[in-house]
This record gives structure tokens, C-alpha cells and sequence, in this order.
């Protein structure tokens, strides 16, 4: 686990948590007892072994490699497409304050209704492929992005804007040098929310319509009763979002907050 | 001469009254209106883009088809069914998970020992999202309610867990020790202390959860249920059925606008006004 300075924040260097490797190990330990004492366990509750077993099998054939690659290739492109039309997109809301009050329902409304609830729609119009799923995704990772990013630049203080307004900024300038960077925390926060909601809905439209990806993995495991690849899919599902979060969103969420000096938490 | 001045007097105060709230009124129509406005363009869009057949009506149906399909559902009573089961779902999640998590929470947050040891699995369960558990529930339990619901239960116990959690973690510790000097006990700590001064973090873990959790059931739903707002969409898209599907939908944006407007935002602002303390905007 990173050393954790006076701020709270990660710093770089790595420890070995050995604290946290005693807790796994207790609880695997916990885990192969149960299922040594729970009938049918290889239906139920598969031991460690079993699940070791099924990660061999699953490499040596190479179908997990290429499932977890598929499933990170999809959230990471919608991430990407979701952060480079969103955020101008929210800057362009965020500018106007009329436009933006107009829009901050609307753009609640559809947030809330995320990329699960718009499948059967996507679905009819696109059918079961791959397409379907890119659709959802990036739709549920767009509007939490576009509505953080607008609620970030309506954040920023006007005496700003008004600041570099006195000294004759053209819109544009003001655009690059007050409100990105001081909407930068939110973008931030709406990268990760937005990627947290696509992480789970990709992993439930995997389920419903793909073909391949760790969502069809468990899914279809369970139709085939392996419940050793089930247990073993959750896992590569927990422990992918564990390392995507601690090593790539926190530190993107800690470097801006800390670099423009505005501390939130 | 007095009495008619204190009666002017009086007759001003309650003309000032009465104005303040026509304007009160006024400003809160007016705002309502802004907020409903872009809705209402969006209708006239939809209408406009389905009229005279524009649109294929399996791509995008008219209102008034989506309409007369809900009038349908409520008519045969098929609608609130559905709504009943999944809304019902969700009711036997939060009353069961909210007080595990705050309990198990609590504990965490009193013994350091039961922290190190839960932690860390907690926190990596935390990270599976709820639909990643539907296939071991689907084979533990088979298809149905329990399955669905048990999501629920995972997604909402871990999210409350962790900040019961940090909510205790983070009461100073001066009120314990003011409580311990005048001679409380442990569950007078845990009851008038902790619990009272983590509420403004638990009470944004639920809406957190509900977040979470209302998308997760309608996965769930989808696949492995045949009843609730997820299995009537999911459906819907099975035979192209647009129209069900759009209601549906529109259904489930209203049910989540109204929950968390209604009930989880209040709540949320009057435990934080109540206890003083003051937390972070969502």
C-alpha cells in the first residue's frame, strides 16, 4: 500500500503491505475450510484450488487474457470518447448560466438513467452486437462527465473570469486559462464516477448481449454450472477495478486536486 | 386615535405577509417551470421527429402509442405489479443491509483488531460491483427474487459499511470522553455519540448505495427475474416492442427523480442541518 503523507494523499513510494497479505491469506485459508465442509462444493463453493485451477486453464487457453482485454478495451475507449466530447461539451453548457440551469435537470434525469436501462432500447435499434454495447457505455460514462464538467466551470469564482476579463482575455483564453483548469477537480470526478457506472454496466451488458468479456465469462459459466470460473471471474472483475481505481483514478483525482491547491476533502 | 394607527399597522403587516408568499409562490412556479422546460422541448421534439411516420415505429414510437401503452399496463394492472416488485426489492435490501452495515460498521469503528482483519476484504468486495455477484446467486439460489435481491443486499451493505466507517472514524474524540466522564457506558457511546455523529456519512452512503443499487436491480432484473421494471424492458426489446420499452424507461427516470428528490435529499439535509455538521454536495 502506499505511504499515506500528512494530506491524506498517496505519495509514490511502495510498501509491501504485509498487514493486508496476512488478512488474505486468513481469509483463503477461511475460504478453503468452507468449502471443505459445504456438500457439493464444487457447485456452491469451489476451493481455492479449484479456482487456481480454472485461472490455469483459462490462461493456458489463452480465453482470459483475451476476455479481460476486451472488456478493458471497451470501458477505456468510452472513458476516452466520454472525456473528449463531454468536456468541452460541459464547458460549452457550464459557460452560460441560463443555458446551464435549463440543462441541469435534464442532464440529471438522463445520469440517472444509466446504460442498463437504455440497452433493450439500443438493442432494438442495433440488435445483439458489439456496437449495442459500445452505445451503452459510452453513454452511461458521457453525461456523469458532461455534468460534472458543467457543474465544475459554474464553480469557479467569477472574480476570476472577471479578473482576466479586466486585462483584455479574449473567451477562448479565459476558456484555457480560468475555467478548465479550475473546473479540472470535476472533470476529474466525473471521469471516475462516469467510469465506475460503465464499469458496471458493461460487466451487466456483457452479460445480456456480448459475446466474449469477463460479464459473458461469469454468465455463461454459470449455465455450465462451473462455478470455479464464476468465483474466478469475480475476482479478475474486483481485483481489475481495485487497480484501475487505486493506480490510475486516485492519483489523477489527487495530482489536480493538490496541484491547483484546491482541497476539497 | 391609537387603536386605528395599531390598526393600520396591524392591516400592513398581514398585506406584507400575504404578498411575500404570493411572491414566494410566484418564484417557486417560475422555477419549476425553468427546470420543467427542457423536458417539454423534448417532448415537442419527440412528437415532432414521430410525426406522419417520420421514424420507423419500431425505432421510435410516437407519445401518444407510449401513452396509450401505459394506460394498458396500469389498466390490466401488469404495471403496478411490476413496479411493486422491484420497488418492493429494494425496500427488503435497505431494511436488511442498512442496519448490518452500520452494525458491523460501528464494531469496525470501536476495535481496531476487527478493522485490520475485515478490511481488507470488505473493501475488495466493495470494489465488485453488484452485478458480478448474479451468477453465483443465480446458481446458489436460481432464478428469482432472492438472487435479485441478494445484489441489492451486497451493493448496499458494503457502500453503508464503509461510511458507518469512516463517519465514526471521523467523531471527535472529545465527545466520547465527555460522555465517559460523566459516567456513560459503551452502548451510551455507540448510541448518543457514534452513531449520531457518523449519521451525515451514513445517510450519504444510502443515497450512494441507492444510487448504485437501483441500476444494479435493474440488471439483475434482466437477467434473472420474470417480473419488475428490468424484466419488463428487457422483454420489451425481445419481441420489439418500442413503445413498452420507451414507457418503461420513462417510468423508471421518474421513480429514481422522485425517490432521490423526494425522500433521499430531505432526509439527507435534515440530518445534516439537525446534527450541524455540514457535508460534502453530491
Amino acid at each position: 500500500m502506499a505511504a499515506r503523507n500528512e494530506a491524506g494523499v498517496a505519495s509514490r513510494s511502495l510498501r509491501i503491505p504485509w498487514g493486508m497479505l496476512a488478512a488474505a491469506a486468513v481469509a483463503v485459508g477461511l475460504w478453503g475450510v468452507a468449502s471443505r465442509l459445504i456438500p457439493q462444493s464444487n457447485l456452491y463453493l469451489p476451493s481455492p484450488a479449484a479456482v487456481g485451477a480454472a485461472l490455469l486453464e483459462l490462461l493456458a487457453k489463452g480465453i482470459l487474457p483475451d476476455y479481460v482485454a476486451e472488456s478493458l478495451r471497451r470501458v477505456i475507449l468510452a472513458t476516452a470518447i466520454g472525456l473528449v466530447i463531454g468536456v468541452p461539451l460541459g464547458i460549452l453548457i457550464g459557460i452560460n448560466s441560463k443555458v446551464a440551469e435549463c440543462c441541469y435537470p435534464l442532464l440529471n434525469f438522463f445520469q440517472s438513467l444509466g446504460g442498463i436501462a437504455i440497452l433493450p432500447l439500443v438493442i432494438v435499434w442495433f440488435g445483439f452486437t458489439e456496437k449495442t454495447i459500445l452505445v451503452a457505455i459510452n453513454y452511461t460514462v458521457l453525461f456523469p462527465v458532461v455534468f460534472n464538467v458543467m457543474v465544475g466551470v459554474r464553480s469557479v469564482p467569477r472574480i476570476y473570469v472577471d479578473g482576466l476579463r479586466t486585462l483584455g482575455a479574449s473567451r477562448l483564453r479565459i476558456v484555457r486559462d480560468v475555467l478548465l483548469p479550475g473546473a479540472l477537480p470535476h472533470v476529474a470526478t466525473g471521469a471516475r464516477l462516469g467510469m465506475a457506472y460503465g464499469w458496471r454496466a458493461l460487466i451487466a451488458a456483457e452479460m445480456l448481449v456480448g459475446a466474449n468479456g469477463l460479464g459473458f465469462m461469469i454468465f455463461n459459466a454459470a449455465s455450465f454450472f462451473q462455478t470455479n470460473r464464476i468465483v474466478l471471474g469475480m475476482l479478475a472483475i474486483g481485483t481489475l477495478w481495485v487497480l484501475i481505481d487505486r493506480f490510475v483514478l486516485r492519483p489523477i483525482e489527487a495530482d489536480t486536486i493538490q496541484r491547483w491547491g484546491l482541497v476539497q476533502r | 386615535m391609537t387603536r386605528e394607527i395599531v390598526a393600520a399597522m396591524v392591516d400592513a403587516e398581514a398585506a406584507r405577509k400575504c404578498r411575500a408568499q404570493a411572491l414566494k409562490r410566484r418564484r417557486w412556479l417560475a422555477a419549476f417551470l425553468r427546470g420543467a422546460a427542457p423536458f417539454a422541448f423534448l417532448l415537442v421534439l419527440w412528437y415532432v421527429l414521430t410525426a406522419r411516420g417520420a421514424l420507423p415505429a419500431i425505432f421510435l414510437p410516437t407519445p401518444a402509442e407510449v401513452a396509450r401503452v401505459l394506460m394498458d399496463m396500469v389498466g390490466d394492472g401488469s404495471l403496478p405489479a411490476h413496479v411493486a416488485a422491484s420497488l418492493g426489492r429494494v425496500l427488503v435490501g435497505l431494511a436488511v443491509s442498512v442496519p448490518l452495515g452500520i452494525g458491523l460498521g460501528v464494531v469496525m469503528g470501536l476495535s481496531r483488531g476487527v478493522a485490520r482483519a475485515v478490511e481488507p476484504v470488505a473493501s475488495f468486495l466493495n470494489s465488485l460491483s453488484g452485478i458480478a455477484w448474479l451468477p453465483l446467486a443465480i446458481t446458489w439460489f436460481g432464478m428469482g427474487w432472492v438472487s435479485v435481491t441478494f445484489i441489492l443486499f451486497n451493493t448496499i451493505f458494503f457502500l453503508v459499511l464503509f461510511n458507518t466507517l469512516v463517519g465514526v472514524r471521523g467523531v471527535p474524540r472529545i465527545f466520547e470522553h465527555g460522555l465517559l466522564t460523566l459516567g456513560g457506558r459503551r452502548r451510551h457511546i455507540i448510541f448518543q455519540v457514534l452513531i449520531p455523529g457518523a449519521l451525515p456519512s451514513i445517510v450519504t452512503g444510502i443515497r450512494m448505495s441507492m444510487g448504485f443499487g437501483w441500476r444494479a436491480i435493474l440488471a439483475a432484473e434482466m437477467i434473472g427475474s420474470t417480473n419488475g421494471l428490468g424484466f419488463l424492458i428487457y422483454n420489451g426489446a425481445n419481441f420489439h416492442q418500442t413503445d413498452t420499452i420507451i414507457a418503461g424507461i420513462l417510468l423508471i427516470g421518474a421513480i429514481w427523480l422522485v425517490t432521490d428528490r423526494l425522500v433521499l435529499v430531505p432526509i439527507e439535509r435534515r440530518t445534516v442541518e439537525r446534527w450541524g455538521l455540514v457535508s460534502r454536495p453530491s
